[in-house]
């Protein structure tokens, strides 16, 4: 039994017997931005994966809304609420953005409740409005970022997981990424996982943060306080 | 010269089923479908036993063919593709299982019709002129029948929920799976829909010039051409490299000896692919 929101037990992960995470344990309240950094390899992907159940956890058990979800599997989890966004972004490249939008509808059978989101997606992106009809392999990182993201959220998730959501973009629109989670947070009541590399973006943006190194939880703490500790500034802020 | 355009345009469109089918499945399941052919093959002997032999209408025919032969494309993809594309770590294993199930069906078919060329008579008689141009009426009918199949698969694969599906599993299956998709059944629905294409353009054809047992090597030959000329796993290549494959040997059989025809085409496209590899609307590999 869990009694919190969401509860992450014992996770271990292995890949041909070697453990890529060991006892990891995330738990959080409804409603919550969780960070998971750490240095390349620390094991936040493997981490969302085992959430996700694209990985099957060799140990541990994963707890949503009450419920025990590690044994699920990943298409199913879609219906139970939970949204995943993979690292790479990963657009259908030649499907127009409105597919890739109607991709995340896939499995909810409302159309009236399908066409409103899906306006109110675009109200939120104007940037998908205006390239609607073009194909998604076309956009820039930027807004292939936020075709996905918006394509979760079509999905109507409860949590939202972001991994690695600003690779590979320039500060200025890493910025708006950040800005995009917190409203997401804010005006759909959306509780997320954020995986970042970039340390300093995730801990601004959640209240809590897990701090993975060498596939273990080396640290946790409230977001801004972490941002304080001395350690995570050496290792993860530069100083 | 208008006859030779008449005759490329209704091979066109019989190619551009078969070419259809054989990009679905290579697309969505990326595998080489080796017994498209076969099943094409079989398509055209389903016709020939409901309609010779059962004395059933044309039109059950034609709908035996194409569901027969998708059942039998879903089963091979749950029995056979499915389980060899989860255990083994080579992209060689599917291409030699689907070589095996090309082996298969031929030998099914030659135990159930024996070696000899099948055909049906013409479903409709008469004779349409256009300009210098002969039509057989039964050639008109295989040809509507063909463009009207092939406006179905259009519409269907860009604007039905399941068609764009199968268009997002065929472009990333992480994605897919992560938008609650049972990529399962999409998988097994590609892969009998590819079959049941392969069936009915069988089943046309049969109609035209008859088929036999032994013909499945060489539609599938055909098919591999086509794609190569097209770009693999495009519906636009596809449909491109139908075309141009139905004029070319419309053209050739006009002009050439009858055996020359195919040794060019294999010339030709042995250059073509030294210019362009991936096809004409392919992206490159790699």
């Amino acid at each position: 039994m869990s009694t919190r929101y969401f509860e992450a037990r014992d996770l271990t992960v292995s890949y041909d017997k070697v453990a890529a995470i060991r006892d990891v344990s995330i738990g959080f309240d409804e409603g919550q931005v969780v960070a998971l950094i750490g240095a390349n390899g620390a094991g936040k992907s493997t981490t969302l994966r085992a959430i996700t159940g694209l990985k099957r956890p060799g140990r541990g058990e994963i707890w949503f809304e009450g419920e025990r979800i590690d044994q699920i599997a990943p298409a199913k989890l879609v219906e139970r609420g939970i949204a995943m966004v993979p690292e790479g972004r990963r657009v259908f490249p030649h499907m127009s953005v409105r597919d890739n939008l109607l991709m995340g509808a896939h499995t909810r059978e409302d159309k009236a409740g399908v066409a409103s989101d899906l306006e109110r997606i675009l109200t939120r992106f104007p940037r998908l409005r205006e390239r609607l009809r073009q194909n998604a392999g076309t956009l820039s990182g930027g807004e292939q970022e936020m075709l996905v993201i918006g394509r979760a959220l079509m999905t109507k998730p409860r949590l939202l997981l972001l991994d690695e959501p600003s690779l590979g973009l320039a500060p200025l629109v890493v910025r708006d990424i950040a800005r995009l989670i917190l409203e997401i947070n804010r005006d759909e009541g959306v509780s997320v996982i954020l995986v970042e590399q970039n340390s300093r973006m995730a801990l601004r943006i959640s209240q809590y943060a897990y701090v993975l190194e060498t596939g273990r939880i080396g640290l946790e703490g409230a977001s801004a306080e972490l941002i304080d500790n001395a350690h995570v500034r050496a290792l993860y802020l530069g100083g | 010269m208008e006859q030779i355009l008449v005759n490329g345009a209704i091979l066109a469109a019989n190619y551009a089923l078969i070419a259809l089918g054989i990009t679905l499945i290579f697309s969505i399941m990326n595998v080489l479908n080796f017994a498209h052919g076969q099943m094409f093959m079989f398509g055209g002997l389903i016709v020939y036993w409901t309609v010779a032999q059962l004395g059933l209408p044309y039109a059950v025919g034609l709908a035996m063919a194409a569901v027969a032969v998708g059942l039998i494309g879903m089963a091979f993809e749950v029995f056979f593709f499915r389980r060899v594309m989860r255990d083994s770590t080579r992209e060689e294993n599917t291409m030699l299982l689907a070589v095996g199930t090309a082996l298969l069906l031929e030998n099914a078919a030659l135990s159930l019709f024996g070696e000899k060329q099948r055909g049906i008579p013409p479903i409709v008689t008469g004779v349409y002129r256009i300009g210098d141009a002969f039509l057989p009426a039964n050639r008109a009918l295989v040809f509507g029948i063909s463009l009207v199949l092939i406006v179905a698969i259009l519409l269907f694969v860009t604007y039905s929920k399941t068609g764009r599906a199968m268009r997002a599993l065929a472009q990333d299956r992480t994605a897919t799976l992560l938008m609650g998709v049972d990529t399962a059944r999409i998988s097994t629905l590609g892969f009998g829909l590819g079959a049941a294409l392969a069936g009915i353009a069988g089943g046309l054809l049969i109609t035209v010039s008859g088929v036999n047992a032994g013909i499945g090597t060489a539609i599938s030959t055909k098919a591999f051409i086509m794609i190569m000329i097209g770009g693999a796993g495009v519906v636009s290549g596809a449909l491109l490299g139908a075309v141009a494959l139905g004029f070319i040997e419309a053209f050739g059989y006009a002009y050439l000896p009858g055996s020359l025809t195919y040794l060019m085409i294999f010339v030709a496209l042995i250059l073509f692919l030294l210019i362009r590899p991936q096809g004409i609307m392919g992206k490159p590999w790699g």
